[in-house]
C-alpha cells in the first residue's frame, strides 16, 4: 500500500535519513523503533509531506506522493498524528474533532457518526466535549489527537510517540485504542515508539532504525525474542 | 439654587455626549486593534503599514470614487471594498507569504514598514498633497432631548458592532473561519488537517485589509483625508490591544472602548491637547503592571 524507496532527507546541510526503504501492506500494523534521533519522526514527516526527500520515492496506492504538498497528503487518505499531540488549544474538544474532518465533505450525519465513534472509543472526551483542548490533561489530549486523526476516515494512519509523557496506565489505554481502531477500520497503522516493547507487542512487523539508517526489519514476535534487540531496546 | 441645577443638567448632558463620542472613537480603536490582531495571530508578524491601508482606502473611496467619479457613496463603498480586496491579495502574496518564512522576522517587519512609505508617497503622487474632505457625508447631528449626537458617531457604533458580530459568527461557524483559527493556534497541526496555510494567510490579510477599508470610510468625517490621517488611530489601536489583552479579540474591543471613553473624559480635567497622551500613558502603565491586559487572557499554548 505504502512503499518508501531509498529516500534521503536533509535538514539544511545535515543528513537525517540515509537510503531508507520500507513497505507497509494492507491491514497490517507496523512499528518503527529506535533511539532518540534515529530518524523515526523524520521518516513519518517525510511520508506526511512535512519534510521533502531529496532523493528516492514514496509511493502510496501506486501513486508517487513525494512531491505532494503536506496539506494535500491528507486528501489522499494519509493521516499523521504528530508527536506531542498538537491539538488546537483554544478550541473545544468537539471543534478539534470537527477540524479532523476538514478535508472531507461529510454530511452532518456522517460527521456525527464519526464523532460518536470517537466518544465511544474514549468516553472521557464526550464528558469534556465543550472544554477547551488546551485545558485537558496530557492523556486526554493524546486521546483527542488520536480521534481527530480518525475523523477523516483515513486509508493509512501514522501515530508518532503516542505514549510520550503519559502515565503507564494511560499508555496501555492508548495502545488498546490503537488495536481497536485497527480491528474496526481494517486500515494499515504505523506506530513510531521509544516504548519498543509496547509497540512490538501489538504490531505485525517491526522496523529498527539507528542514526538515520534502517538497520533491521522483521516479524515483531521474532524480533521481540532476538537477543540483540532485547539488549538494545528492551533493557536486556 | 435654580442656576446650580441648570449647571448640573448641562454637566450631565455633556458627560453623556462625551460617553457617546468616546464609545464611537473606542470602536474605531477596537476595529484597528482587530485588524492588526488578525494579522499578528495568523502570521506572527505586525503589519506596520496598517494605518496606511486605512488612509489608502479613505483616498480610494473619497478621492476617486465619490469626488472624481461622482458615484453615490453606497456604490463607492462596494467599489472600495473590491479594490482593497485585490490590494490585500497583492500584499499577502507579494510581501507576507514570501517574507514570513525568511530566516528572521526582521525582513517581514522591514517589508511592511517600507510598504507604508511607498503607500504614502504613492497617494501623494496620485491624489496630490492637499488634504480634502467629503462634503455632506455622514455629517449633521441627531438630537435626543437636549443631547446632541453627531451622526457619524451613531454610524460608527452601529457599523462597528455589526462588523464585530459578523466576524464572531464568521470565526465560529464557517469552515474558512474555523480554519483561520486553526492556523492561528497551530500551523503544523492545521497543515496536517489538510488546511493550506499559505492560502489561509492570504484570506486573513484580505480580511484585515477589508476591516481597514471600513475604518477608512468611517473616519472621513472625523479627520480630513490626508496622508497622516490614520497615524494616531493606528497607534491607539495598538495601545487598546495592549490595554485589553494582546492578540485576544474580546480584549481588544474592551480595551478600545475603555480607551475611547477615558480619553474623552480626560478633557474634563486636563487641557484638551493632552488627550492623545492618555492612551499611551495608559499603555505604559498596563505594560508595567498588568501586561496581560484588562481581561487578563493568557494564551494556552500547551
Amino acid at each position: 500500500m505504502l512503499k518508501i524507496n531509498k529516500i534521503d532527507v536533509f535538514y539544511g546541510k545535515v543528513q537525517a535519513l540515509f537510503d531508507v526503504s520500507m513497505e507497509i501492506n494492507d491491514k497490517e500494523i507496523v512499528s518503527i523503533i529506535g533511539a532518540n534521533g534515529a530518524g523515526k519522526s523524520t521518516l513519518m514527516k517525510a511520508i506526511a509531506g512535512l519534510n521533502k526527500a531529496s532523493s528516492g520515492t514514496i509511493e502510496f496506492m501506486g501513486e508517487e506522493i513525494g512531491n505532494v504538498r503536506a496539506h494535500k497528503i491528507v486528501h489522499r487518505g494519509i493521516v499523521y498524528v504528530p508527536e506531542g499531540r498538537e491539538v488546537f488549544p483554544e478550541m473545544s474538544v468537539l471543534e478539534n474533532l470537527e477540524m479532523g474532518a476538514f478535508n472531507r465533505k461529510f454530511s452532518k450525519a456522517e460527521l456525527n457518526k464519526n464523532i460518536e465513534e470517537s466518544y465511544a472509543l474514549f468516553p472521557r472526551l464526550k464528558e469534556r466535549s465543550k472544554q477547551l483542548a488546551g485545558t485537558l490533561s496530557g492523556g486526554e489530549q493524546q486521546m483527542l489527537a488520536i480521534c481527530r486523526g480518525m475523523m477523516s476516515d483515513p486509508k493509512l494512519i501514522m501515530f508518532d510517540e503516542p505514549s510520550l509523557g503519559l502515565a503507564p496506565v494511560t499508555v496501555s489505554e492508548m495502545f488498546d485504542a490503537i488495536v481497536k481502531i485497527h480491528e474496526v477500520r481494517k486500515i494499515p497503522v504505523i506506530i513510531v515508539e521509544q516504548n519498543a516493547f509496547m509497540a512490538m507487542s501489538i504490531s505485525d512487523r517491526t522496523y529498527v532504525m539507528e542514526v538515520g539508517h534502517m538497520v533491521q526489519c522483521g516479524n515483531s514476535q521474532e524480533l521481540l525474542n532476538s537477543p540483540t534487540i532485547k539488549k538494545a531496546y528492551l533493557g536486556g | 439654587m435654580t442656576i446650580w441645577k441648570e449647571d448640573e443638567k448641562t454637566m450631565l448632558e455633556s458627560v453623556l455626549q462625551l460617553i457617546v463620542s468616546g464609545i464611537a472613537m473606542g470602536f474605531i480603536y477596537a476595529l484597528v486593534g482587530i485588524e492588526y490582531t488578525l494579522v499578528w495571530n495568523s502570521t506572527g508578524l505586525l503589519n506596520f503599514s496598517h494605518d496606511k491601508f486605512i488612509m489608502l482606502s479613505a483616498y480610494i473611496f473619497a478621492g476617486t470614487f465619490v469626488i472624481r467619479m461622482g458615484l453615490p457613496p453606497a456604490i463607492g463603498v462596494i467599489a472600495s471594498l473590491l479594490v482593497m480586496f485585490l490590494f490585500g491579495v497583492l500584499v499577502a502574496v507579494g510581501i507576507f507569504n514570501p517574507l514570513r518564512s525568511m530566516a528572521s522576522p526582521i525582513f517581514a517587519v522591514m517589508g511592511t514598514v517600507v510598504l507604508g512609505r511607498i503607500l504614502s508617497e504613492m497617494v501623494r503622487l496620485i491624489w496630490g498633497p492637499i488634504p480634502f474632505t467629503l462634503p455632506n457625508y455622514l455629517t449633521g447631528t441627531y438630537q435626543v432631548g437636549n443631547i446632541v449626537i453627531g451622526r457619524v458617531n451613531i454610524w460608527i457604533i452601529v457599523i462597528s458592532s455589526l462588523l464585530v458580530a459578523a466576524l464572531q459568527i464568521f470565526f465560529k461557524t464557517t469552515k474558512t473561519g474555523k480554519a483561520m483559527r486553526c492556523v492561528q493556534q497551530n500551523k503544523k497541526a492545521a497543515t496536517l488537517m489538510g488546511i493550506d496555510v499559505s492560502r489561509n494567510i492570504v484570506f486573513t490579510i484580505v480580511l484585515s485589509s477589508l476591516v481597514c477599508t471600513v475604518i477608512g470610510m468611517l473616519v472621513i468625517p472625523l479627520f480630513t483625508v490626508d496622508t497622516a490621517m490614520a497615524n494616531m488611530i493606528g497607534l491607539k489601536g495598538f495601545s487598546s490591544g495592549v490595554i485589553g489583552g494582546f492578540g485576544y479579540l474580546p480584549g481588544v474591543i474592551a480595551g478600545g472602548v475603555f480607551l475611547g471613553v477615558l480619553e474623552n473624559f480626560s478633557t474634563l480635567v486636563l487641557p484638551a491637547v493632552y488627550k492623545d497622551c492618555v492612551g499611551f500613558v495608559l499603555m505604559i502603565i498596563f505594560l508595567l503592571v498588568r501586561p496581560s491586559g484588562i481581561l487578563g487572557h493568557r494564551k494556552n499554548l500547551r
